[in-house]
């Protein structure tokens, strides 16, 4: 996605990277998305999306490994 | 956006050893420095044999006599080449600018995080050409420069700017914790910045690391037979997308109604979710004993 928000982790420090990926997440405005670039597969951040802001969010994997994963994740309009 | 690294990270490196290495580590390309004096010529028709992917320039150094060979090189390569922004270079703004649009090139200007440097940098660019051959080239220095004005700085130098020069990340990440990465990293993804990021190592003592890290590719995986019997698993020192694993591996080899002690230097909670997730239900507790700031400690047991 051209022109899109891209949030690349892998260079921020483990302990903020979450909390990271999280601001991000809130700060979009329904509808809005981000792309989340990663070296490896973010399925744990995945579940904590879904306990800590289930229904509010869409995952899709745009690329899957073996070096890099990009998720884009969306904020859901409702 | 494309993260990159500096073949100033590990110097004595061929470029194509560089990049294997560099597409091993999942890196989009390199920085190519090119050492003062050094034939550029001689130096590009290596890069251009070993197939390396170059997502920007950089020189030490740019004056009238050296600018055309450099906006040239940028111009074949089709990529940006970055300087620092010293006083001698900005005097010369007016002289350089036509250098490189002539070749439809893009010269950057480096600035660290000073607001004040920003500011006037960005001035002087404005008035030398109004941005259609010169850029910025933004210095993040977690660990020597203060960041507190960074949103500051990047809203400046927004409209200017063409690239990110990270000194750290890399083997030096956990380093850097708590000076402000995370939140430099949220504004340029919410900016859209779609520049390329280079890294490069904050100190010449950290090259060692840079070396290793780019050679190590994978650590250690999942759990091994020494885990099984280990039931303290520190994970700090352990690459964060192999951690997972790790405690998973670690997990997995537990005896029903032993229990792990996990040492991490994060929230633990993505591996309650993970677990929570994949494992039948009460079939484990989870205790978090130690919530931070510097470490965090939980113990998992496997009921």
């Amino acid at each position: 996605m051209a022109g899109g928000i891209e949030l690349d982790i892998r260079v921020v420090p483990p302990r903020e990277k979450h909390p990271t990926i999280f601001r991000t997440f809130d700060t979009l405005g329904p509808g809005e998305a981000f792309t989340l670039i990663n070296d490896h597969d973010p399925f744990p951040l995945r579940h904590q999306f879904e306990a800590t802001r289930a229904g509010q969010f869409a995952w899709t994997y745009v690329e899957s490994g073996p070096a890099v994963w990009r998720v884009l994740i969306q904020k859901n309009k409702s | 956006m494309g993260l990159s690294l500096s073949t100033s990270a590990v110097p004595e490196l061929s470029l194509e050893a560089f990049e294997t290495e560099c597409r091993g580590r999942g890196l989009d390309g390199m920085e190519l420095v090119l050492p003062r004096g050094a034939s550029l010529e001689a130096l590009l028709d290596e890069a251009k044999e070993a197939g390396a992917r170059i997502l920007a320039l950089r020189a030490e150094a740019i004056d009238r006599e050296s600018a055309p060979a450099l906006a040239r090189a940028a111009r074949s390569l089709g990529v940006p080449v970055s300087v620092p922004a010293g006083a001698e270079v900005l005097g010369e703004l007016g002289a350089l600018a036509p250098i490189f649009e002539r070749e439809d090139a893009k010269l950057l200007l480096a600035r660290g995080s000073d607001l004040e440097g920003m500011v006037e940098l960005c001035a002087a660019i404005r008035i030398a050409d109004g941005g259609t051959s010169l850029g910025v080239a933004w210095e993040v220095m977690p660990s020597s420069e203060k960041l507190d004005d960074a949103s500051a700085v990047l809203f400046t130098a927004r409209e200017f700017l063409g690239l990110v020069r990270l000194h750290g990340g890399g083997p030096e990440q956990r380093d850097q914790d708590g000076l402000g990465v995370g939140q430099v990293l949220v504004d340029l993804a919410l900016s859209q910045f779609q520049g390329p990021i280079v890294l490069q190592p904050s100190s010449s003592e950290a090259l060692p690391r840079w070396a290793k890290w780019l050679s190590s590719r994978r650590s250690a995986g999942c759990g091994t037979k020494a885990e099984a019997e280990l039931l303290e698993l520190d994970v700090r020192d352990v690459e964060p997308r192999d951690r997972l694993g790790t405690i998973l591996g670690a997990y997995a080899s537990l005896g029903r109604g032993k229990t792990m002690k996990l040492t991490v230097d994060h929230d633990p909670s993505c591996m309650y979710y993970t677990l929570q997730a994949n494992e039948p239900e009460g079939s484990f507790s989870f205790q978090t004993l130690e919530h931070g700031p510097e470490v965090w400690k939980a113990e998992v047991t496997k009921l």
